[in-house]
């Protein structure tokens, strides 16, 4: 016993469960109880064969018990008695019972049903917003059942997705490899270039344990950002580069490699066989295609002739200009051309004659690094990637190409982010290093299904390539009337319209559309969702322009928050109501197989997280509360059908050689509910052969199936299949570039004609930092005001966590330097008379943030870093916080935000010395 | 004879405060009260600056400084390598702070919680009156280690008897055991890489050994 | 260009924070008294003539341990600081104290001569004091072996400026303890001037050393050549010696208080080996535009 207290403990247990608070998990661990407290978190060792992080939880879970007894918690429901909302106006939440409280929701939710669930502007009615990367829903039990069996619903307003994500990774890497997120295959691999991916601080358990094998084994990490994060620090080498210049470093790594190097060197097999590298491109950029099959041509050199690029027995030209004696090209619209005599270019050829001007002399003046490092850094990627081996991976022979390319936030969306995921998609092509052991490798797909299995959403489609479910642009099938508030479905092709499609779409948009609406805006005006649900969320702190946030969201007409405390969005709420929170309820959901961050396990199954204590308070289950508004809204047929459908998030509770279905019109406990959950989860995992009820659960924690490590790997599936990844010609995205501008331009649309200039076959530089000068200078500002970049960086004991309110992160995080202010170059502070521990205040153009310089040597002298998303003055304890923000002068900005709708967590501002508090 | 110790792979610590956060919550020690942490350190200038993560605790010395100048004999080395104290006899003079070259030891004047000055029940629950105006340290968990030979198993190897720091890290970079026993994890990784202890010019004999390269 | 100073609190020397003004006057009273009894016993080797100088030297003492008892966390367990005479000079100095206090009362009522044993209680009680810093391996300006020196010659000076000081109140023969005391007085000047050395040739933080030497002028200005200067003023107007003495044993504790409050630094932390990372970076890497 680890003290007298606990020996004279009458009760004493570990408990399993899981952590979920970031998209690196989950990750299993223990609670120990002693007399009914929950007192320490621990790893389960349980789990440690199976889970790639050895069954420890990452240091956010510690603060779990914490969370349990913040005596700031709300703990019974509140409705707010103040009709007006706003930061200066105290909401005089009064408590009230369970039954009143969801008496006046469902009372709204009633009332909504009744006036239909769209309004006059075409939008639902009811808004859902939920914090990062899809991992409230697995605190929310059920929910995901009652929005399911309520109908549309708007999850336009984001928290910070598409600003805070790697939000162009998201849409191009599952366009081109089914890649949500992309990762190195970190065990195998012995280069990983790092372009601004803090592994080693968001990654998780499986992503720390992975690096740190790879390191003692010897594998070389280049890391290449503006400031020495953690991961730059556990690297082999930090290569400070300009903010936002990394398209043309990259480009820079590819002209290397391609007119710098042996071609012999490259992965040609790979090049001919598995992508359209040999595809024929015409003068206007377009394929040349077969005049009867509409087929891509490429040239056979065995024939000496033009042939449909699946013809069997040919020998595909990979490089050079041929003349085509006749070929079509279908353009934009499906307009098609024929042509004679036509000069054919492959699409190799064409990328080499690309990136020809993108010399690492030219790439050192725009990214700050001298062109011999650029060189060196290709001549290492190729000496590394073993072109021409092969690797066993369970009994079959996979190519071996350890070399891999990863890209961080910032680096990851806004401008310049589709530059820098084609640019490493083209890397890891050209040795063959996409989706092969050591490689640069997908994890999982959210805009695609299903999501448990990547494989399964490759179905062969057009060209060659594997099909797309992209959002329509045809005259006849383009939604012109956006169904969402951000207008994915109209403005982004590429985000598809999947469950996540929306979240994942210009989230900015339906919060700058509320404000201010560009010239000649003529989509329906916005309108204000009459119900807005949030849960694990607060975009007041977590988007952009947050003063200006807070303002937009004061106006909401009703706003129903699943609180944890008070908050700085659920300060303009109408109800609070408080769900039992990590160790308090009960949900059992999918672990294992391939999943971001990096969680590649050889397994696969269903993890629990269970009551380890009692709910505090009036605090209760979130599946409780789900079930009870489903009665209470005449939905609970479909709710339940829902959850027999699998909308729990594991299985379906019916299926071959299983039933466990629930009553479609029963009322059932949480944990009977789950009991079922987790029967049907055993009985699909194990074909029937074993069921495991809740109680077994309880006790094992989790249950596994093996799964083989060829699962990480897209190529054997792409094989099969006699698919090519669509790289490294984009002739798809500049036709449905094309088509989109030709929709909008009926529609008198053009203030989205600077998003259309991303859609090209072959990205070009454009001065990508100027783009933030530009904007500055048309808001009236002068660029050299601000001349210093300010980022955001993340942090472990932060990221993602909500737990701005935990002591016990607090105090740790002191520990690791960035998280007692703003990240700052000790010579640039010299020089501005800022010394150590100074308060500052740092100014964009739109406002102020106040906290303290921390002076180092690693970080660039343009620079300045923000960890985490702090400036709260609502949040319990995190509000005496004194930590700037980047969030709050950030501006929303339609003049930087890309195709995909994305902006990059980027500002430019200026620094000083402050006299008096932080505040 | 055991000789517990600990080797850190420094190439391995990604500096996360996993472990600091483990040691608080198992020891439940205060708020301010480290009883391990992990310094993030960095040299050099811009643009060659080196960043590392080096984790730092009571390196329970062959011939600690600490003990030989603690008047009351609270703190004591152990046979099996530990240092420890007994809270019982501590009269909180800080002598022993003042001579422990790694700033291992703390004292807590007061009872100090996370939200003020009322536990929470988790808090209430650890809460140890005893600890309060002592000096108190790492202690490897002895307590867990105290359980080995009953349980019959082996501190390092078995999770229940191995310091919750251990146990928790992420990167694998903390490994526990006997030094004195050749097979051990601990003498096995040692063997096959290169260490070296704080501060070994004092002659503490620190049982804390940082790896830094392979062999 | 000079480094601005980064984030480095970490891992950097930090001030100790756990012996306060109590701690320090310990380190005063007992180096102060112990010295007045020591220099009290040599002025007068009969005895009889040290006794109130005894006195005020035992209550000076036992001020300073009652200072220490106020600084420890659990005083009412005070005893157990006997419990580790074999290697913990705190508790030998513990040992010493009840011993000088008991000889002390017994010289002052009983047998004057008894003042010998009492002043070589003393002598011990102040070379304990002077070791329990030296064994104080986390705090480098401590451990330093000069250190010790240092404190037990500001003792024996600050003893001897007290005498100094007192003495004209007891009307007895004084330019013997003047020579004295000018003599002690140039012996910590060099023991000052010796251990700062000391300090920078050992590399202890630089921060103690910046401490110290901060209060270098006063020190020696106001603590060494202005009492030696009023000492010889002393030789036309007596009452000089006075403030001679005061100044001499002032200056001392000051900056006792300064070493044991403000210069007590820790030594930090070093990374003598930067960990490998994978393979090596290059090693010299050119420099940036």
């Amino acid at each position: 016993m680890d003290n007298s207290v606990k020996q004279n403990a009458t009760e004493h247990k570990s408990v399993p469960t899981y952590c979920y608070n970031c998209v690196a998990g989950p990750d299993p661990m223990r609670v120990e109880v002693v007399n009914g407290v929950a007192t320490q978190v621990m790893p389960n060792f349980d789990a440690a064969a199976a889970h790639p992080g050895r069954g420890r939880p990452c240091v956010k879970a510690y603060g779990l018990v914490q969370k349990t007894y913040n005596p700031n918690r709300v703990l019974q429901p509140m409705k707010r008695t103040n009709p007006k909302k706003g930061m200066k106006e105290d909401p005089g939440f009064e408590p009230i019972g369970w039954d009143e409280a969801l008496t006046l929701l469902s009372d709204k939710l009633n009332g909504i049903r009744d006036r239909g669930l769209i309004d006059q502007a075409g939008m639902p009615r009811v808004a859902a917003t939920f914090g990062h990367g899809g991992t409230p829903a697995y605190y929310m039990g059920t929910f995901p059942a009652f929005l399911a069996s309520w109908g549309p619903i708007d999850f336009s307003f984001g928290s910070g997705q598409g600003v805070k994500c790697v939000h162009s990774e998201h849409l191009y890497g599952e366009f081109w490899h089914r890649a949500f997120t992309v990762a190195a295959d970190t065990p195998n691999t012995r280069f990983v270039l790092s372009i601004g991916s803090n592994v080693d601080a968001t990654g998780g358990p499986c992503a720390i344990a992975r690096h740190a094998d790879a390191r003692v084994r010897g594998y070389k990490r280049v890391q290449v950002e503006p400031h020495q994060s953690v991961t730059g620090a556990t690297s082999s080498e930090w290569v400070p580069i300009r903010p936002k210049t990394d398209p043309a470093f990259m480009f820079a790594l590819i002209h290397c490699l391609l007119h710098e190097q042996d071609r012999t060197r490259l992965d040609i097999a790979f090049l001919r066989e598995l992508t359209s590298s040999p595809y024929l491109v015409g003068p206007d950029g377009l394929y040349l295609r077969d005049k009867v099959s509409d087929k891509p041509l490429v040239w056979d050199q065995s024939s000496n002739q033009a042939v449909a690029f699946d013809t069997a027995g040919i020998v595909p030209a990979l490089e050079g200009h041929y003349r085509i004696a006749q070929a079509i090209t279908v353009s934009a619209d499906d307009q098609r051309q024929e042509l004679q005599d036509v000069d054919g270019c492959t699409a190799f050829s064409k990328l080499l004659e690309h990136v020809a001007k993108y010399t690492p002399e030219w790439a050192a003046s725009v990214c700050d690094i001298p062109a011999e490092t650029i060189r060196r850094i290709a001549g290492e990627y190729l000496d590394n990637a073993c072109v021409g081996e092969t690797i066993d991976i369970e009994g079959t022979e996979l190519p071996f190409r350890p070399v891999a390319v990863t890209l961080g936030k910032s680096v990851n969306n806004g401008w310049g982010a589709y530059e820098c995921c084609w640019a490493r998609t083209v890397m890891a092509v050209l040795v063959g290093a996409l989706e092969v052991p050591g490689g640069t490798l997908g994890t999982t797909v959210r805009l695609n299904r299903p999501h448990e299995d990547r494989h399964l959403s490759i179905k062969p489609g057009d060209d060659g390539f594997m099909a797309q479910k992209l959002n329509p642009t045809d005259k006849e099938n383009w939604v012109a009337e956006p169904t969402g508030r951000n207008a994915h479905r109209t403005l982004v092709p590429i985000v598809g319209s999947s469950a996540w499609s929306q979240a994942l779409g210009p989230t900015q948009l339906a919060w700058m559309f509320q404000r201010e609406r560009p010239e000649g805006f003529n989509l329906p005006e916005p309108t204000l969702p009459d119900v807005w649900f949030i849960f694990r969320t607060n975009p007041a702190i977590s988007f952009w322009d947050t003063r200006n946030l807070n303002d937009l969201i004061a106006n909401f007409p009703y706003t129903v928050s699943f609180a944890y405390t008070v908050d700085e969005t659920n300060w303009m709420a109408d109800l609070l109501l408080p769900e039992a929170t990590d160790l308090e309820a009960t949900q059992l959901i999918p672990v294992g197989g391939t999943k971001f961050v990096e969680q590649f396990w050889k397994h696969k199954g269903a993890i629990l997280r269970q009551k380890v204590v009692e709910p505090q308070g009036e605090a209760k289950d979130f599946t409780w509360i789900s079930t009870q508004l489903a009665q209470r809204t005449g939905l609970l047929e479909k709710y339940n059908n829902a959850i027999n459908r699998g909308a729990g998030g594991v299985a379906p509770l019916k299926g071959e050689g299983y039933d466990f279905s629930l009553e479609a019109e029963a009322v059932d406990p949480p944990e009977k509910i789950w009991d079922a959950i987790c029967k049907a989860a055993s009985a699909q995992l194990s074909d029937s052969k074993e069921v495991h009820d809740l109680a077994w659960f309880k006790e094992n924690g989790l249950y596994l199936a093996p799964v083989s490590q060829q699962s990480w790997y897209l190529y054997p599936t792409m094989k099969k299949q006699g698919l090519r990844f669509e790289m490294p010609y984009q002739e798809r995205l500049l036709r449905i570039g094309k088509e989109l501008g030709n929709r909008l331009h009926e529609k008198q649309i053009t203030w989205w004609d600077a998003q259309l200039s991303e859609y090209s076959a072959l990205p070009e530089w454009h001065d990508i930092p100027g783009r933030w000068e530009t904007a500055l200078v048309n808001e009236g500002a002068n660029p050299e005001d601000y001349p210093f970049w300010l980022l955001a960086t993340k942090s472990m004991q932060y990221h993602t966590g909500a737990n701005v309110s935990i002591q016990l992160m607090r105090e740790v995080s002191q520990n690791v330097r960035g998280h007692a202010g703003v990240i700052m170059n000790n010579r640039s502070a010299e020089r501005l008379g800022i010394e150590q521990g100074d308060r500052v205040a740092i100014r964009s153009h739109i406002g102020v943030t106040f906290g303290r310089a921390e002076l180092v040597s690693g970080v660039r002298p343009d620079t300045l870093v923000i960890v985490g998303q702090f400036d709260h003055w609502a949040t319990p304890y995190a509000k005496d916080l004194e930590m700037p923000s980047l969030n709050t002068i950030a501006p929303m900005s339609l003049e930087l935000t890309d195709a995909t709708g994305s902006g990059a967590d980027i500002v430019r501002v200026t620094i000083n010395k402050v006299k008096g508090g932080v505040r | 004879m055991t000789r517990y110790a600990m080797a850190i792979d420094l190439r391995r610590c990604v500096g996360c405060q996993t472990c600091t956060a483990a040691c608080k919550q198992k020891n439940a020690t205060p708020p301010g009260v480290q009883w391990r942490r992990v310094l993030d350190i960095e040299s050099g200038e811009f643009p060659d600056v080196r960043r590392s993560f080096m984790p730092v605790a009571c390196m329970h010395c062959d011939e600690p400084p600490c003990e030989e100048v603690c008047p009351t004999t609270a703190t004591y080395k152990r046979a099996d390598g530990l240092v420890a104290i007994n809270y019982e006899l501590c009269i909180g003079c800080a002598n022993c702070v003042m001579a422990c070259p790694y700033e291992a030891r703390s004292i807590a004047h007061e009872a100090n919680f996370a939200y003020g000055d009322q536990p929470m029940p988790n808090e209430r629950a650890m809460f140890d009156p005893e600890r309060i105006n002592v000096a108190t340290k790492c202690t490897f968990c002895i307590e867990r280690i105290d359980q080995a030979e009953a349980l019959g198993m082996t501190p390092g190897l078995d999770h229940q008897v191995t310091p919750a720091c251990v146990n928790s890290c992420l990167s694998g970079a903390m490994v526990f055991g006997d030094l004195n026993d050749p097979e051990s994890t601990i003498s096995q990784l040692l063997k096959e890489t290169k260490s070296y202890r704080q501060s070994e010019e004092l002659l503490t004999g620190p049982g804390v050994y940082y790896i830094w390269d392979k062999a | 260009m000079k480094r601005n100073r980064t984030s480095s609190a970490a891992y950097s020397p930090r001030i100790q924070r756990n012996w306060d003004w109590r701690a320090a006057g310990n380190f005063i009273g007992g180096g102060a008294g112990s010295g007045l009894i020591i220099s009290a016993t040599l002025m007068s080797p009969s005895g009889f003539d040290a006794l109130p100088f005894v006195f005020l030297g035992l209550i000076l003492v036992a001020a300073g341990l009652f200072c220490v008892w106020l600084e420890i966390g659990r005083p009412w367990r005070a005893l157990n600081v006997l419990k580790h005479f074999s290697t913990s000079w705190m508790s030998r100095e513990a040992w010493v104290a009840p011993l000088l206090f008991f000889l002390g009362i017994l010289t002052l009522l009983f047998e004057p001569l008894l003042v010998w044993l009492v002043a070589l209680l003393a002598a011990a009680f102040l070379y304990s004091q002077s070791r329990i810093l030296r064994a104080d391996k986390g705090i480098p300006a401590w451990r330093h072996p000069r250190a010790g020196h240092l404190v037990v010659l500001t003792g024996l000076t600050e003893g001897c400026g007290l005498l100094v000081l007192l003495l004209p109140l007891f009307d007895q023969l004084q330019w013997v303890v003047w020579g004295v005391f000018l003599l002690l007085l140039a012996g910590r000047a060099v023991a000052w001037r010796v251990y700062r050395e000391g300090l920078a040739q050992a590399k202890v933080p630089q921060a103690s050393q910046k401490r110290l030497a901060g209060i270098d002028r006063e020190f020696l200005l106001v603590g060494h050549v202005l009492p030696a200067l009023l000492l010889a003023m002393a030789l036309i107007v007596p009452e000089a010696a006075m403030l001679a003495g005061l100044l001499g044993m002032l200056a001392g504790a000051w900056m006792k208080y300064n070493l044991i409050t403000r210069a007590a630094f820790t030594q930090g932390f070093t990374l003598q080996h930067a960990p490998v990372r994978g393979q090596p970076a290059p090693q010299s890497r050119p420099a940036l535009n």
